[in-house]
């Protein structure tokens, strides 16, 4: 059983799609879901919460169907929402402890388990002081808390490191792994943010406009192309071109040539040595000659590609 | 990190410990609602000073029926000036204030803070939600509607010589008590709670309220006073005096400084003005709730 799956999941607003029969399963992890800022993110999240109707298709989870088993559902998972959520008059051990008993605990449980998850987010003798009083990064982990406090079995968390300083974000996203690895847990992280989701996520959902562009381990993301990246000082445009002359695929990118080396026949080697022969014909400078990795924003690149393709 | 030592031992990080106990679902949520609004009713857990106005609302409101049952223990049945009837027309004053000073702290800041969400995402529906905070204002409402006439009721049956006889007489307005007490809590918890949810801040909220309860009283009265046709629909610019003439209609007796008497209209119009009164509240809150996206 899929801790999440989708099926030709759509949803329309007048004038918008914010996801376009978006099918997709999803195991339990760590998964980043990564999108640029309204790529359906947040619209999603709130559909597998059951908070939103879908247009058309189907989402479950954890084996539940959102569009009727949605207080079910939520009563099993946690939401930390994207934006300030939180009354300023009230202490974090007050309103957790609160939110606790309308997650479903009763109060001795509720009043236990606040003490316990404050603790585990960061938050000490300032857990008495009204809320309203907290910095951004407080306030981030009672939003964190709360979502945490009835112990669910899928955590939902949208833009978790929004307005943080590079410190609390890294606090944050330590604290997302040790929820996902040591708690437990599965974490669903939705962001915007590529560099973050890397470092947390052990599989990545990417959506972009509304549809699912790939979804695969973070380390398939990374993997190596197939490519040799050249790196030179001046404009690589005649390196290309030589090696061109000579067979191998390769155009130059600026001050960057990219050389195709899976495909090449003449194997790996003959091709490192022709790009030292060139570059010294050519009397260029290399600073670098790497294998090529994917990089997480490749993903979107070659999304539009198809997206035009198509 | 390091553990340091306290008077009653040491401090060890125990790890993250999972919850297999028992999930009370949309009834814990719900619950969980209702107790929680009725502490912000009555300021519980919160400073003094938000204690003031609910808590004197309730005393100012008792006092009639306290001052009535003293006298009659200590001086036989002299006073009538209150009766089960008007009881409620006479404090009516409280019962704005009452509603003005605490809806606002159950509803606005959760729209204002945009809290909404996370209530959302647990077992419970807007429904459930709008409906347990009407629930929980109605039930702090039901110190001011149905206590002191309770009380007034148990001194005219306990302070009677021959309570048994006194019981027989008294026994037959207590279906009139309850339901009278049930109708004024309803209505003002619904009302109330309705012109909350539309204001930005508690403090307009509280203005709102007072506007419409106080001013609308206002203008009854002085349509009263004025006579004639006036006099006629003056009820109908005071919600208060609607849903004393609902009570009239309902459970009979006549309150004699309301303006229910001194108009012609007939008793059932209030019944129905004081429907509308709840349907117009229940509306605005449907609209209300399902405007706010989550």
């Amino acid at each position: 059983m899929p801790l999440i799956s989708t099926r030709a999941l759509t949803k329309r607003y007048p004038g918008v799609t914010a996801l376009d029969a978006l099918t997709v399963e999803i195991e339990p992890g760590v998964i980043g879901l990564v999108g640029a800022n309204g790529a359906g993110k947040s619209t999603l999240i709130k559909i597998l919460l059951g908070l939103l109707p879908a247009t058309e298709g189907q989402a479950r989870v954890l084996d539940l169907d959102s569009a009727t088993q949605g207080e079910r559902i939520r009563e099993l998972v946690g939401y930390m929402p994207e934006h300030d959520c939180l009354p300023p008059d009230v202490s974090a051990t007050e309103f957790v402890a609160h939110m606790a008993r309308v997650s479903g605990l009763p109060s001795g449980a509720a009043r236990e388990r606040t003490a316990d998850v404050l603790r585990h987010v960061g938050l000490y003798e300032e857990r008495y002081r009204p809320i309203g009083g907290y910095s951004t990064g407080m306030k981030q982990r009672v939003k964190l808390a709360q979502s945490l406090v009835h112990d669910p079995s899928v955590l939902f968390l949208d833009e978790p490191t929004n307005g943080l300083d590079p410190a609390g974000r890294d606090e944050m996203l330590a604290l997302i792994e040790r929820i996902g690895r040591e708690f437990g847990i599965a974490v669903i992280v939705a962001s915007h943010l590529l560099g973050e989701i890397e470092r947390v996520a052990g599989w990545l959902v990417a959506i972009d406009s509304g549809r699912l562009l790939r979804t695969a381990s973070l380390s398939s993301f990374t993997e190596r192309t197939g490519q040799l990246l050249v790196e030179t000082e001046e404009e690589a445009d005649p390196l290309a071109a030589r090696l061109g002359a000579r067979g191998i695929a390769a155009r130059a990118d600026g001050r960057t040539v990219i050389v195709e080396i899976a495909a090449a026949a003449e194997g790996e080697y003959a091709i490192y040595d022709a790009v030292r022969d060139e570059a010294v014909a050519l009397g260029l400078p290399l600073i670098r000659i790497e294998h090529r990795r994917h990089q997480l924003e490749d993903l979107f690149r070659t999304g539009g590609d198809d997206e035009r393709a198509a | 990190m390091s553990a340091q030592p306290e008077a009653a031992g040491t401090i060890y990080d125990i790890g993250y410990r999972h919850y297999d106990g028992p999930r009370l679902g949309r009834r814990g949520a719900i619950g969980a609602m209702v107790s929680a609004g009725l502490r912000a009713v009555f300021g519980l857990g919160r400073s003094g000073r938000s204690k003031i106005i609910p808590w004197g609302a309730v005393v100012f409101a008792l006092m009639p029926a306290v001052v009535a049952v003293a006298i009659r223990v200590l001086a036989g049945d002299l006073l009538d000036l209150y009766t089960y009837e008007n009881y409620l027309w006479e404090i009516g004053a409280l019962m704005p204030i009452f509603v003005a000073a605490q809806a606002p702290e159950l509803v606005v800041n959760d729209i204002r803070h945009h809290v909404l969400p996370l209530y959302f995402s647990r077992p419970m529906g807007r429904f459930d939600y709008v409906a347990s905070k009407v629930v929980a204002l109605g039930l702090g409402l039901l110190s001011l509607t149905l206590v002191p006439v309770l009380l007034l009721f148990l001194g005219q049956v306990l302070a009677a010589e021959d309570v048994a006889a006194a019981l027989g007489d008294e026994i037959g307005a207590l279906p009139g008590i309850l339901g009278n007490g049930l109708l004024h809590a309803v209505v003002l918890a619904s009302l109330g709670i309705a012109i909350c949810s539309l204001a930005a801040r508690r403090a307009y909220a509280a203005g709102a309220v007072l506007a419409i309860f106080l001013v609308g009283g206002v203008i009854g009265a002085i349509f009263t006073e004025s006579g004639g046709n006036l006099r006629e629909i003056a009820p109908f610019v005071s919600p208060l005096a609607i849903i004393d003439g609902a009570r009239e209609w309902l459970f009979g007796g006549a309150a004699p400084q309301s303006p229910v008497g001194a108009s012609g209209v007939p008793l059932p119009v209030y019944g129905l003005a004081t429907l509308v009164l709840l349907l117009i509240s229940w509306a605005i809150l449907a609209l209300r709730y399902r405007r706010i996206s989550v």
